[in-house]
């Protein structure tokens, strides 16, 4: 094939019209022009407020992590279970989204953008009415998504700034596991997302949610790392405390387990950040550590419980070889089976690592993976549930721990033993992290979809609710 | 050091290719980048470098001579939408459609069109024809629903809703009952406050089914009668109509039921396939194997010529060369160690004690007859008649202890379990049912063909559908009785053309009287023919008598005789019946041919025949 001559439009059921997909989450938020395969704008939803020279200043993107600016507080716009809670700030940290690298400022009039004119002109004031006309969306249709929880008001508030504050000349709001089935390329499938916040499973058919069937729990990625603070509270040579890298200004290598030398910054209490500035490097920090040590034990069976050759699951794990981890003051440490147990308590929840300070209440069983998988199968109807069985699609960031796919599938073969179970969880950490942006960006592009948009005209007809009819 | 001169030191052969060819077309492969020096330097066997030159490859010819075609941020409608939403996409400007002459006209026109496809929004948008949706039927009217469609169970306003539904799904039933959810009206509430408001309810997507199908199918009735319906109509109606949501809930029930099933379960289900599987492989592989069989059983009888074998020389003949085949393969196979002592041994010093073990040998492949043969004097050879003499000697032993050792059967228990007692067997395996069917084939084809016409005419098959020991036996009577009946035919036919031979001498002999009479004087005719006439009179009646008892015994030996042993006494009756047809037929011979002889040569020929048929008959009477 000539790779200059592009391929006809039939073949591949694509029409750019330069639409953006949004995809918010709770910890990053995602956007990109539909039709790439990776959001080219990724953030962070939290975002920094701090005073400086009396005036409330704020910070997006990854500047937030950057410098402990004296008073700066870290907030989060959205909620725990995945709805936003402060609309104000959801708008600002979505609108950096895409106006940091995707849309930017637009090249005004030559003659009016005050860039050719001499200093002390009168025109700065009709310029800044003329920018403030200049929406950011002006012209792209705007794809977001939402969760399957989503209520009413939230969805029309949505459309409500995109349309009104944005400008955008069409909008669509799809579902968070539409769209992640979408992009595994199927239009039934059960979606299971695991987040940062949030675990959910979207039974899609055709393209639709069915939402009965929807389930979601708390136990995403913050229930993780709070399990990490537990476990390492309890940790037996001595409890490990986290610190973040900018309290840090020299280290020294230890052995493993010996206690960390390090030399400390510390910060006058009135110069220093606010203490959830250290919990989201914490975070961070934790992070890096899930993605290295933590690991999901792939079964059969519990960790509790005994293997097929009648050996305890517990010693098998002890057995296998540890993982060493270094914390940024150089402690570091080998993890053996407590790597496994962190995780655990997503498929059992009695293996729960019991924490009284922790900001999650200890999970019941109904919040575990294969409990709400069961649950959310129960709320379809009997005639789907094969077929949704066999077109499991696994995504979320939370998803990449390791032999979490292999554990998935074993509860399923455990839990439904006759009909074929297929679990399709892409390998790559791309796919697998913005597998609703993907889904959506491959949407936005279709040209059959361009008859769904919700057009600026339609939405001033009927209103916000128009939403409720149209994104089903 | 160059492989060649490796090859050269240690004798080895030169490769297949000639040395000269390979140089040269090393020589012309020098690749581009490389001087011919350091190629040179390279010798015979390059290093695996790739050496590939990073220069611009440039475009193809063929593409030069493209035509730029500008793409271009077009804006379009989607004729799907009512909205007229105006989006942009990219596309490939279109070329100006003739190739103008005047370069003036040409940049007017050009920029004419690319004004106009700028400015022009598509109207026509590809993907709109993909904006299809599900055929519903078509919505009642307030009478219509009245008069048809009213249900207890469903409100008018609830089944609006779920048409509603339906449409907006496209009949996704499984959407639709998930997403159904049917408030009852509030000003209903309101203004019912005293009576029955019904609880919200849970409705299946069974319910729904039902009465969609109802609605639709009655809708479909009332638009056109089933009368005029077209077929496709008709079945959806049928179809529609014939909905049972009480089926329908048992069938998900059974459905729910086999999702969950435990592991245990699963585990039986495919034990139990797997034996299915297994017996059917097996049913299929004797199947196979008895379709062989069959295929084996009908090749065709051997014919060949056993008339060398009848005399004893030719038997003792058959039984050496059998023996030598015998002998060979023995010494082939150098396996055994009694084999292998037997083979070296000349035939003559083979010890007794080795015999039966050499008998049960040879019976494998040689046919059984080789030790009944041996027992014929004269044709085996002493050793062997020995041999045969001490297996004979063992067999008899053993038949002697076999039959103290079992005990005697009853006739009707042999009859029950089918014990036969044979004479003499013959060689080899051979069925009962070829046997019944080579009855049926007799010496020439014009007697096969009459036989299986008999056959026909009895309704009996010519091969025997169930050949059982007694239905062959009676079969073997029965064809013995048809070639009897067939045989007393034939002779039959033949008196009955002497006859018509006689009586055609006769007149032609009267006629001569005649004309000897009217040449002589008229009384000596009458004098002739008087003699004559009672002669020819004598001589019919002496035919007709033997030849009704001829037919009298065909008639006795074809009539079916279930008594059996009587066979042999209607074909006594039958050959003495065709002696007596002969008998008077020669006698009558006679005296005619001693008349022809008085009369001419004329009828030599007939005569002849008449005297071949019975020249036994006619001696003994000239004696």
């Amino acid at each position: 094939m000539n790779p200059s001559i592009p391929p006809s439009t039939a073949e591949y059921g694509g029409d750019e019209v330069s639409a953006i997909v949004l995809d918010p989450g709770y910890s990053t938020t995602r956007a990109g022009f539909a039709g790439e395969d990776t959001p080219k704008s990724l953030i962070p939803t939290y975002y920094g407020k701090y005073t400086y020279d009396g005036q409330e200043k704020l910070i997006f993107g990854d500047d937030v992590f950057v410098t402990p600016r004296p008073g700066l507080s870290i907030h989060n716009p959205m909620g725990r279970d995945g709805i936003v809670e402060d609309w104000d700030m959801a708008e600002k940290v979505w609108e950096y989204s895409f106006t940091s690298r995707l849309t930017g400022p637009k090249p005004g009039n030559p003659l009016q953008n005050g860039l050719n004119d001499t200093a002390d002109s009168e025109l700065p004031t009709e310029m800044e009415g003329v920018e403030t006309e200049e929406k950011p969306l002006a012209d792209s249709p705007l794809l977001m998504s939402e969760p399957g929880w989503n209520p009413t008001k939230a969805r029309e508030k949505t459309i409500e700034i995109a349309m009104e504050k944005w400008g955008t000349p069409a909008f669509y709001l799809a579902r968070n596991g539409v769209l992640a089935a979408f992009a595994a390329g199927k239009a039934s499938a059960l979606v299971i997302d695991i987040g940062a916040s949030n675990l959910s499973i979207t039974p899609v058919h055709d393209g639709m949610i069915l939402k009965r069937g929807v389930q979601h729990s708390p136990l995403g990625g913050e229930y993780i790392s709070s399990q990490l603070r537990a476990l390492f509270k309890a940790n037996t040579p001595q409890p490990i405390s986290i610190t973040p890298h900018y309290l840090i200004s020299s280290k020294v290598a230890v052995d493993a387990g010996q206690p960390a030398q390090a030399k400390y910054r510390t910060f006058p209490p009135e110069k220093g950040p606010d203490p959830s500035y250290r919990t989201l490097l914490e975070e961070r920090t934790l992070c890096e550590f899930k993605e290295c040590v933590v690991q999901v034990w792939p079964g059969p069976n519990k960790l509790s419980a005994t293997g097929p050759n009648g050996v305890l699951n517990e010693d098998l794990a002890k057995a296998s070889p540890g993982r060493p981890f270094e914390f940024p003051d150089g402690y570091n440490q080998v993890f053996g089976v407590d790597r496994y147990r962190v995780v655990e308590s997503l498929f059992d929840a009695k293996a729960a690592i019991p924490d009284s300070e922790s900001a999650f209440s200890p999970p019941t069983q109904v919040q575990t993976v294969p409990e709400l998988i069961k649950n959310a199968l129960n709320g379809v109807d009997v005639d789907v549930r094969p077929h949704l069985l066999a077109n499991v699609v696994v995504t979320g960031a939370s998803s990449l721990l390791y032999g979490f796919t292999d554990r998935l599938n074993q509860e399923l073969m455990q839990m439904y033993p006759g009909p074929r179970v297929r679990i399709s969880a892409p390998g790559n950490t791309a796919e697998r992290k913005f597998g609703s942006w993907i889904g959506g960006s491959i949407l936005a592009s279709l040209g059959t979809f361009h008859q769904l948009w919700i057009s600026k005209k339609e939405f001033e007809e009927h209103g916000p609710n128009i939403v409720e009819k149209r994104c089903k | 050091m160059a492989a060649a001169d490796v090859r050269d030191m240690l004798d080895l052969p030169a490769e297949g290719q000639p040395r000269p060819l390979k140089k040269q077309k090393v020589t012309e492969k020098r690749p581009e980048g490389i001087t011919r020096e350091l190629f040179a330097l390279l010798g015979e066997r390059a290093p695996p470098i790739a050496i590939n030159e990073n220069r611009y490859k440039g475009r193809p010819k063929w593409m030069s001579k493209l035509r730029v075609r500008p793409w271009r941020m077009a804006p379009f409608e989607n004729g799907a939408r009512s909205d007229g939403l105006v989006l942009r996409h990219w596309q490939r400007q279109n070329e100006p459609a003739k190739p103008a002459l005047e370069g003036s006209e040409m940049d007017v026109d050009g920029t004419k069109d690319e004004k106009d496809t700028s400015e022009a929004v598509e109207k026509d948008y590809m993907f709109a024809k993909y904006n299809v949706r599900a055929r519903v039927p078509n919505r009642y009217t307030d009478e219509e629903y009245n008069r048809h469609l009213k249900s207890d169970d469903w409100t008018r306003q609830e089944t609006d809703y779920l048409m509603d539904l339906v449409e907006e799904y496209d009949l996704r039933w499984v959407v639709v009952a998930d997403r159904y959810d049917y408030q009852p009206h509030p000003v209903d509430a309101e203004t019912n406050t005293s009576a029955l408001v019904p609880a919200k309810r849970f409705r299946t997507m069974e319910q729904m089914k039902a009465r969609y199908y109802f609605i639709a199918a009655s809708m479909l009735a009332l638009e056109h009668p089933p009368s005029e319906m077209s077929e496709a109509e008709f079945d959806l109606h049928e179809k529609m109509m014939k909905f049972d949501p009480e089926r329908e809930r048992s069938r998900k029930e059974l459905a729910a039921l086999q999702l969950n099933r435990t592991a245990d379960e699963v585990r039986e289900e495919s034990i139990l396939l797997e034996e299915l599987k297994r017996i059917t492989a097996n049913e299929q592989e004797f199947i196979t194997e008895r379709r062989e069989l069959y295929s084996r059983l009908e090749v065709p009888i051997s014919v060949g010529n056993t008339t060398m074998y009848q005399s004893s020389q030719g038997l003792s003949q058959l039984l050496q060369t059998l023996l030598q085949a015998d002998k060979s393969k023995k010494r082939r196979s150098i396996l055994g160690p009694e084999s292998a002592a037997a083979a070296p041994s000349p035939a003559g010093q083979t010890p007794a004690s080795n015999a039966p073990g050499s008998a049960r040998d040879s019976r494998a492949d040689t046919p059984n007859t080789s030790a009944p043969a041996t027992t014929t004097p004269a044709s085996a050879a002493p050793t062997n008649k020995k041999a045969a003499a001490a297996a004979a000697a063992a067999a008899a032993a053993a038949t002697k202890e076999a039959e103290k050792t079992v005990k005697t059967l009853t006739t009707a228990e042999e009859a029950k379990y089918g014990v036969q007692h044979h004479e003499r067997l013959a060689p080899g395996v051979q069925f009962r049912s070829d046997r019944a069917q080579k009855l049926t084939q007799a010496k020439s084809n014009v007697q096969t063909q009459k036989l299986a016409a008999a056959l026909a005419e009895l309704a009996v098959p010519l091969r025997l559908t169930m050949p059982t020991e007694r239905v062959c036996k009676e079969f073997e009577k029965l064809i013995h009785s048809v070639n009897l009946l067939l045989d007393a035919r034939k002779v039959a036919e033949k008196v009955e053309s002497e006859i018509r031979v006689l009586e055609a001498a006769k007149e032609e002999r009267e006629r001569r009287t005649k004309e000897a009479q009217e040449k002589t004087t008229p009384s000596t005719t009458t004098a002739t023919t008087s003699s004559t006439k009672p002669e020819v009179k004598s001589e019919l009646h002496e035919e007709d008598q033997p030849l009704i008892s001829a037919e009298a015994a065909a008639e006795a030996a074809t009539a079916p005789d279930p008594n059996g042993p009587s066979t042999a006494a209607p074909s006594a009756v039958a050959t003495e019946g065709a002696d007596a047809a002969e008998k008077p037929a020669s006698a009558s011979a006679g005296p005619a041919a001693s008349a022809e002889g008085q009369e001419g040569t004329s009828h030599k020929r007939s005569a002849s025949v008449l005297s071949n048929s019975s020249d036994k008959s006619n001696k003994r009477q000239r004696k």
